[in-house]
Formats: structure tokens, C-alpha cells, sequence
């Protein structure tokens, strides 16, 4: 009976992988959990996907992707903080890691992970309808200035990505927008799109084929650097607003107190799969480029970040709760 | 002719054999899990991905669109057979589907669903392929108050769904609206109705209430009623629909369809919406409106060819615009992305074998989910041969898992424990859950819409008069309550005189 | 008049039920901003269907009274306690032990809830809807759940 057989195979090995950890040196002895907090489907998940499946390959361990989605990303990170430090769990964390501690009362602390490794940066693009008139990030500030509270943008919800980084672009610039959130980035996409609001920062994955088509103008993008992908279109700090940055990032956590050598063993193997040509052209259709930083880099680098969007959830009075 | 040669050129991709095949491994897959409750195409979907990164695209694509249309057809199912809705759009379906089965009709409940969802389908992807592009540029016409006009044409026609008490159905859609609002505002960021807990932030999902109050609640139902269990096992009628059937079910597939595909197109409606209306429409225009909630055919054939148009329809903006309409779009998105392909308008220029070959496999993916289903209803019904005592522990080990796959969440298994219980005592006095499971899909989406309109115009409710488009769905939801109230003043005005 | 009986009236305890959750939904929603009616605030919704959930609810008390229609008395306490534990063993055993401890005792509870349970066949048909289920979602379809947890 093949199928039985096919069955019992499938249970046994099943089980082989919760069998219990041995000693940290033949890390990783079994499968390894990587809690992805967001729902299928989304830039965080795509990404981390991605990732996993080939630092399973470079480990030699299936490494099963959890979605753990919800309340912006802090269920899942919850679960990776109370999870048993001993490399068998894993999270994939995002931008939404340094704005969540200003936005929710989190039933973990935010800089108790132990950091593993930056998997890529993202750029966003600040666009416009073609029926707004300006040109430019100058004659946007300008028009703003002329209209404070007036002009509006849309953003994929409060506390999201696109919200932050135009609330920074507006502290920076000294303009009023008004804020008009949405349900995720598609609703807002499409908002944009048919001109009822006019103005959104965005991902260039997102932003690109409308950009091509017409539908929308691109006027900056939020790099310290010009992206590749639209060579021709200024950073914000190009443009007028020379304090500007803001990057979309992604990277790997796990529990605080997991031992430093199975960290340094990941971050290798993360290493390696960054440098696979595979990983990078999907992060580049993805609108991201691939970033080493070592785990102590990395933990800084959350920390910065942190800093970055406390005070843009301060200063611009953002709360939720 | 343009239109024709693309589409013989569609049909030529379509049928190589490699695609044919994924497309067969699609709808057979998509139908599995359409059957089993809470596990759905999106996740599917999402843990198929990596699958197709090593098949041409114009293949992945074809099977990943073939899953997400036979889950469709599979929610029907268990909806009729054991009244539990394994997909949300198929919720309505179990009003009037389970009701059938109940009386031994079973067989044409699930025969009609299915030749409902192919004529729907058939009509949906012809209707993608003659005026996607237009009417995706008409789709983006709806802002806001666009929106919030049409759902409130939506909730004035919900009255027309309460059977028996009016009072006590209005009760429910409010009951429902309240739940709805449960969780993150999305104007605001603010959490409601969510008691510090970090999984009531995302609100109550559409599916744990739905098995809650359906399935949980009506099996207590019935484990108290040891009557009702006998009469519902013992009838089996024929399996297919007579000339009767065929004949009542005509025009509720017809008027199904156009619904579907009029919501399909909209990208800010879900897919229980489609299927709520056309409910609503079969009622309202049925000469026996009694009839329905206790086994009207046109109550499974109307909603079950909506849900399916509104699905295929659902491709429309991703195809020519490459806007995500649904999560599961934004996962074929993805998809192509990771295959290379930019998604967006000029897709259909530049990969014209992705565009039409996916719309003709569209086709004959419907056909397959024709040819595959109706057998199967021979096997299905046997299902109602089970013992009750077998069958019911079966039901809940389904939905557990199937819920518990949404979020791996045990906390939505909690409250799908919780539902049960609500679901119960509201059966038992007598209040009836759908219209506020409608009242659930529609008031979230009623208030966010209605205060970002309202955000956006400064406060000025003149947007709602001053937009053609706004303005054509005030002045119909106007004309329905002057039709719903003219009877009754006529009928007052009657008994003065006589 | 007749004589004015509640006790097991349908309709009173409808409304009964609606004015306790409208009123909780009223009083809950004082902590968010109410707003305007035109600009409105997050608590102007749930107040005014709170209100009108309320208002609901005294009708039906009063209609329920008049019409004294009464609620079928067929109680099954047995499937209503019985069926929502099994469920909430099956989400605490699934964090806890794995998939094949809670199934089990998901599908053996749940059939204890029968009126007429059958132990010895409720166990088989709990081996064999474990095995089923696991072979459908975790072999099948891929999903994440491991089988057995260590402790």
C-alpha cells in the first residue's frame, strides 16, 4: 500500500522534526520556525518567503514559514520574543518593527531580540496625479504652503509605512498635508489612481508600472542614493528637503538570549544566500536591493531606526492605541 | 476581428498540454479546499508560490487562477450539504441551499450552484475579454462617497431580507454593523471593541462568525432536536434539476451574473457582497417571497452565479491595471512579479499569450469545474447518509482546523467557541443571523467610506449630491425605499377607504 | 389582558439581549472621540447603533410581552457546554501538544456531546479524522502544524 506507506513516512518525519534539540554545535539538528507577523501575500511575506527558503537550503534544514499576522506586525514578533531562545525560532522583522513601540502598548520589549542580519533595503516614490499641478518636489512644497491642510494623501493606514514617510517628508519640508488612510496599500493605490487624492509615498514595486504608464508622476524617491530603477528621478534630498531619508528595510531576529554562535552561523548563512544572483534579481523585482550588515550592525541599525520614527510619531502627534 | 483572433490565440496557449494540465490541477485543487471551511485561496495559494517558480509563467499563472475560481465552486458544497459555508462567499448559499438538502433536494441545490457558476464564469471571462480595460477606467471612477453611496443602496435593501419580524431583522443588521466595527479604526488608527487584546485589533474574522454562529450554533441546534436529525438523514431525492428547476433557476443565473459581475469590477467590495445582493434581488422580484430561507431554488441559483462572476471579474483590475482587487490578487500579482513579468497596463500588449491564454484557460477551467462537479454530486449526497452522530464531530474538526489555518491562531478558535454559543441563543429566540452576518460585511466598509468622505470634502455632505456617480446610487437607494414603503401606504390607504 | 409571562418569552429576551449590548456598546464607546455629525469620530458609530440597538430591544420587550410567543424548550445543554470546550481544549492542546492530541480530543468531545454516544466508536472515529485531516492539511496542503510537541 503505497499510499499508507507514503503516510507513516510522512508522520515519522514529521516528528523527527520536533525531536528534541541536542547540544548547539550541530545547529540546526531539526526545522526551524520563521514567523513572518504579516498575512500572506504582502512585501513581508514575499520577501521572507524568498529568504527562507534558501538559508534552509544553505543550512541544511527546512526552515517553515509561520504568518503570524496581526495588529501591525506585533502578534507575530510577540511570539518570536517569548519563544524558547535556541535558534529554532525565527522572525522576520520589518519598518513596522521601530514604529510599532510608539504606536502600541507592546506586550514585549522592542529591544530585547537578539539581531541576526538585514536582508535588503527598499526605496519608496513620492507620486502624484497628473492633475495635481506641480512638477516638482519645490513646486509641491510650494502649493502646500500656499494651501496648508489642504492637499491630501493617501497611505495605506495609520501607522503604516506610507503614513511615516510622508509625516517625516512633511516635518522636513515645514508643509501641512492632509492625511487620508486607507486599508492596505491597494484601496490607496487605486484612490490615487482614479485623482480623488492626488499624492501618496509609496514602494517603487508598487509605484513602478503606474509610473511607466502615465497614470502617475513620480517626483522624488525617498533614498540617500538615485535608484537604478528610475534613474532619472530625484532623491527628496535632490529636490529641496535635504534632510530627507527614509528606507523601507527588512531583517531577520530571533528571541534575546540565543546563543551568540548559532547568531553568527545564521548571519553567515544569510550572507551566502545574499550573495546568490537568484535572491538578488527577486529583490530587485521586488523594488529592494540586498544589504549586509553583521548582528551588531544590524542591532544598531534597529535602534536608529527606532530613534528615526519616535520622534516622526512625536513630533507629528500620531497616536493609535 | 481583433477580439476573435486574440481569443483563438488564447485557446491556442490555453490548450498545449502543459497548461491544460495545470489548469486541471488548479480547479481540482481550488475545489478541495473550497470545500473544506476556513482554509482558502489565499493561503493556498501563498504556500503554493514557491511551487511555481520553476514553471513558465503563462502556467503558473493559469493554475494559481484555476485554484482561486475553484475554491469558489467548492464553497458551495458544504454550504448546502451540512450548512457550514466553506468559502464567504458562499454564507447565502447556506440560507437557502441547506434547506434543500434538508428536503431531499440536495442533488439540484448543488447541480444548479454549478451550472449557475459556469454560465456566470462563462460571461465573466467573455466580459474581460471584450471591456476589461473600460470598465477598469470606470472602476476607478469610485472614490469614496461613490462607494458609501452604493452600500447604503446596499443596507435600505437589506430590509427586504428579513423573513417574519422586521424589527427583529433590522435588529440584526445593526447587531452586525456593531461587530463589524470591532477592531483598528481605519480613519482614526484608533482600537475598538478590542478589550487590550492584541487579536481583536484586526477585528472579528468574517469566518469565525460565520462557523460560529452557522455551523456551531445550528448543530447544538440540532443535537437538542433529535427529530429534525432523522428527517434530514433519511430523504434523498433525485440528482439533478428537473425542467422546473432549470426553468425557476433561468433568470436568477442571468441576474446572478450581471450582479457579480458589476461588483467584480469594483475593487473596494468584498466577495460576500455579490452574493448578498443577488439574494436580496431574487426575493425582492420573486412572487412568493415566503418561499425563500425554506429551500428556493433561485435562492442558491442567483448568489452562487454571482459569487463566481464576481470572481472572475475580480481580474479585471489586476489584468489591466495591475491593481490588486483582493489579497488573492495581490498574490498573483506577486507571482508575476517573481516571474519577472512588471505587472500593469502594458501587460496586455507585451505578454499578449499571458492575457489571453489566461482567459481562455478561464473558460475552460469553468467547463473542467462542470465536467469535475456534477459526477461528484452523486458522492456528495451519500455524504447526508452518514449518521448525524458521525458527521457532526467530522463538521467540527474540519472547521477547527480550517479556522485555525487563517491566522494559526488559537485565539480565533476561542471565539468561534464563543460564536457558537451567541449563534445558539439566537436561533433559539428566533433571531436570524444572516442579515447580520450583512450588516457585519457591509458596516466597516459603510463607515470608512462615509468619514473619508467626509474628511476629504472638509465636512461638506454635498459630495454625495454634487458626483454623478454618487448621485445615481442616492437617487436609487431613494427609489427603493419609495417602492418598499408605497405598498405598505397603498395597503393602509386600502383598508381606510374599504 | 392576559397575564404577562416572560419567563420563557422569545421575543422579551430578544430585546432583553439587544439593550444589554447596545447599552455596553454606548457606554464602551465613551472612550473614543464621538465627533461631529458631520466629521465623524470613532465612537459616533458604535453610540448611535448602540442607540438604536437599544431602542430595538425595548420594542421587542413590549411587542414580546403582547404576542407571548415562547422559546422551543428542547434546552441541549449537553452539545451547548460540551461542543465550545472541546473546541477550546483542541486551541489550548494545539499551542501546547500538537496537532494529534488536540484532534483527538476535538472529535472524541465533540461526540460525547451526542445523545446517543458511542464510546468505543467515537475513539475510532477520532483516530481516523486525525489521520485524515493530518494527511489533507499538514501532508497535503503544507500547513506549518507539527504532529506531536516535546515537552
Amino acid at each position: 500500500m503505497p499510499k499508507l506507506r507514503s503516510l507513516l513516512l510522512a508522520a515519522v518525519a514529521l516528528m523527527a522534526l520536533t525531536a528534541p534539540g541536542a547540544a548547539q554545535s550541530d545547529y540546526p539538528n531539526r526545522a526551524i520556525r520563521m514567523v513572518i507577523p504579516f498575512p500572506p501575500g504582502g512585501s513581508n511575506d514575499v520577501v521572507g518567503r524568498m529568504v527562507s527558503t534558501a538559508l534552509g537550503e544553505k543550512l541544511g534544514r527546512q526552515i517553515i514559514v509561520d504568518n503570524r499576522a496581526g495588529a501591525g506586525g506585533s502578534i507575530g514578533t510577540a511570539m518570536v520574543a517569548t519563544a524558547p531562545p535556541d535558534g529554532y525560532t525565527l522572525g522576520v522583522v520589518s519598518i513596522a518593527h521601530a514604529v510599532n513601540p510608539w504606536m502600541y502598548k507592546l506586550p514585549y520589549d522592542p529591544k530585547a531580540f537578539a539581531p541576526v542580519g538585514l536582508m535588503a533595503t527598499g526605496t519608496n516614490v513620492l507620486v502624484i496625479h497628473p492633475s495635481l499641478p506641480v512638477r516638482s518636489v519645490k513646486e509641491l512644497v510650494a502649493l502646500a504652503k500656499q494651501k496648508p491642510g489642504e492637499l491630501q494623501y493617501a497611505s495605506a493606514g495609520v501607522g503604516s509605512f506610507q503614513h511615516l514617510g510622508t509625516e517625516l517628508f512633511k516635518l522636513e519640508a515645514g508643509i501641512d498635508l492632509l492625511h487620508v488612510p486607507f486599508k492596505g496599500g491597494g484601496p490607496s493605490m487605486n484612490d490615487v489612481l482614479g485623482g480623488h487624492t492626488k499624492i501618496m509615498m509609496s514602494s517603487l514595486v508598487q509605484t513602478t508600472p503606474h509610473i511607466k504608464s502615465g497614470r502617475l508622476l513620480a517626483l522624488a524617491t525617498g533614498g540617500k542614493k538615485r535608484n537604478p530603477v528610475l534613474p532619472d528621478v530625484p532623491t527628496v534630498a535632490e529636490a529641496g528637503v535635504p534632510t530627507y531619508e527614509a528606507l523601507n528595510w527588512w531583517g531577520i531576529v530571533a528571541p534575546a538570549g540565543t546563543p551568540q554562535a548559532i547568531i553568527d552561523k545564521l548571519n553567515a548563512a544569510l550572507s551566502q544566500v545574499q550573495d546568490m544572483p537568484d535572491v538578488q534579481k527577486q529583490f530587485d523585482l521586488q523594488g529592494a536591493a540586498v544589504q549586509k550588515m553583521s548582528p551588531a550592525d544590524f542591532g544598531k541599525f534597529v535602534l536608529t531606526e527606532m530613534a528615526r520614527w519616535e520622534r516622526v510619531v512625536k513630533q507629528a502627534n500620531i497616536k493609535a492605541q | 476581428m481583433d477580439l476573435f483572433n486574440n481569443l483563438i490565440f488564447g485557446f491556442g496557449v490555453a490548450f498545449s498540454l502543459q497548461n491544460l494540465l495545470y489548469c486541471a490541477i488548479g480547479v481540482t485543487v481550488g475545489t478541495l479546499i473550497g470545500v473544506l471551511p476556513g482554509i482558502g485561496p489565499l493561503a493556498t495559494i501563498a504556500m503554493l508560490l514557491p511551487l511555481t517558480f520553476n514553471v513558465p509563467p503563462v502556467a503558473a499563472l493559469i493554475m494559481l487562477a484555476g485554484i482561486y475560481y475553484g475554491a469558489q465552486y467548492g464553497g458551495s458544497t458544504t454550504a448546502i450539504l451540512v450548512n457550514l459555508p466553506g468559502e464567504t462567499s458562499a454564507v447565502v448559499t447556506c440560507i437557502d441551499g441547506h434547506q434543500m438538502a434538508r428536503q431531499g433536494r440536495a442533488g439540484p441545490a448543488l447541480a444548479i450552484a454549478a451550472i449557475g457558476s459556469f454560465v456566470a464564469g462563462t460571461f465573466g471571462t467573455l466580459l474581460i475579454a471584450i471591456a476589461g480595460p473600460p470598465l477598469a477606467e470606470v472602476a476607478l471612477k469610485f472614490g469614496a462617497p461613490e462607494y458609501f453611496a452604493l452600500m447604503l443602496m446596499g443596507l435600505v435593501a437589506a430590509a427586504v431580507l428579513s423573513t417574519g419580524d422586521m424589527a427583529k431583522s433590522l435588529a440584526m443588521v445593526a447587531m452586525g454593523l456593531l461587530l463589524g466595527i470591532v477592531g483598528t479604526d481605519v480613519n482614526t488608527g484608533v482600537q475598538r471593541f478590542s478589550f487590550g487584546v492584541a487579536e481583536l485589533s484586526d477585528g472579528i474574522g468574517f469566518i469565525v462568525i460565520a462557523v460560529g454562529v452557522f455551523a456551531i450554533g445550528e448543530i447544538v441546534i440540532n443535537l437538542g432536536n433529535p427529530e429534525e436529525r432523522r428527517f434530514f438523514t433519511d430523504k434523498i431525492g433525485r440528482l439533478m434539476p428537473s425542467a422546473e428547476d432549470l426553468k425557476k433557476s433561468l433568470a436568477p443565473i442571468l441576474r446572478g451574473t450581471a450582479l457579480g459581475s458589476f461588483f467584480g469590477v469594483l475593487p473596494g467590495t468584498g466577495p460576500a457582497i455579490a452574493s448578498f445582493s443577488s439574494y436580496m434581488l431574487e426575493k425582492k422580484v420573486a412572487k412568493d417571497p415566503s418561499r425563500f430561507g425554506h429551500g428556493a431554488i433561485e435562492g442558491v441559483a442567483g448568489p452562487e452565479s454571482a459569487n463566481n462572476a464576481d470572481a472572475q471579474c475580480k481580474f479585471i483590475p489586476m489584468l489591466t491595471l495591475g491593481l490588486p482587487a483582493s489579497g488573492v490578487m495581490a498574490l498573483m500579482l506577486g507571482a508575476l512579479t517573481i516571474q519577472g513579468i512588471q505587472p500593469g497596463p502594458e501587460v496586455m500588449t507585451t505578454r499578449p499569450e499571458l492575457f489571453w491564454g489566461l482567459i481562455a484557460s478561464m473558460w475552460i477551467g469553468n467547463a473542467l469545474l462542470v465536467i469535475l462537479n456534477l459526477p461528484m454530486i452523486g458522492l456528495w449526497v451519500k455524504l447526508l447518509k452518514v449518521p448525524y452522530r458521525l458527521l457532526f464531530p467530522a463538521i467540527m474538526a474540519f472547521s477547527a482546523v480550517g479556522i485555525y489555518s487563517v491566522n494559526n491562531s488559537s485565539f480565533d478558535i476561542y471565539l468561534t467557541a464563543l460564536f457558537g454559543i451567541v449563534g445558539f441563543i439566537w436561533l433559539k429566540l428566533g433571531c436570524n443571523p444572516a442579515p447580520m452576518l450583512l450588516g457585519y460585511v457591509l458596516g466597516p466598509m459603510m463607515e470608512e467610506h462615509l468619514r473619508r468622505a467626509m474628511l476629504m470634502s472638509k465636512g461638506d455632505p454635498s459630495v454625495f449630491v454634487t458626483r454623478p456617480l454618487a448621485l445615481a446610487f442616492v437617487l436609487a437607494t431613494v427609489a427603493i425605499l419609495v417602492i418598499m414603503v408605497l405598498p405598505a401606504v397603498k395597503a393602509r390607504r386600502e383598508v381606510i377607504q374599504g | 389582558m392576559q397575564k404577562l409571562e416572560f419567563r420563557d418569552n422569545k421575543d422579551f429576551w430578544s430585546g432583553v439581549m439587544l439593550v444589554i449590548v447596545g447599552a455596553a456598546s454606548v457606554i464602551v464607546a465613551r472612550n473614543y472621540a464621538f465627533g461631529t455629525s458631520l466629521r465623524m469620530g470613532p465612537g459616533y458609530f458604535p453610540t448611535v447603533l448602540g442607540s438604536v440597538l437599544v431602542l430595538f430591544g425595548l420594542y421587542l420587550m413590549v411587542a414580546g410581552l403582547r404576542r407571548g410567543e415562547k422559546i422551543d424548550p428542547d434546552w441541549s445543554l449537553r452539545g451547548l457546554i460540551l461542543l465550545p470546550t472541546s473546541l477550546v481544549l483542541f486551541g489550548i492542546l494545539m499551542s501546547y501538544t500538537g496537532f494529534i492530541p488536540a484532534m483527538m480530543v476535538l472529535v472524541f468531545g465533540s461526540a460525547a456531546a451526542g445523545t446517543d454516544f458511542r464510546p468505543v466508536e467515537a475513539l475510532i472515529l477520532a483516530i481516523g479524522l486525525t489521520v485524515f485531516t493530518a494527511v489533507i492539511f499538514i501532508w497535503g496542503i503544507g500547513l506549518p502544524y507539527p504532529l506531536l510537541m516535546n515537552w
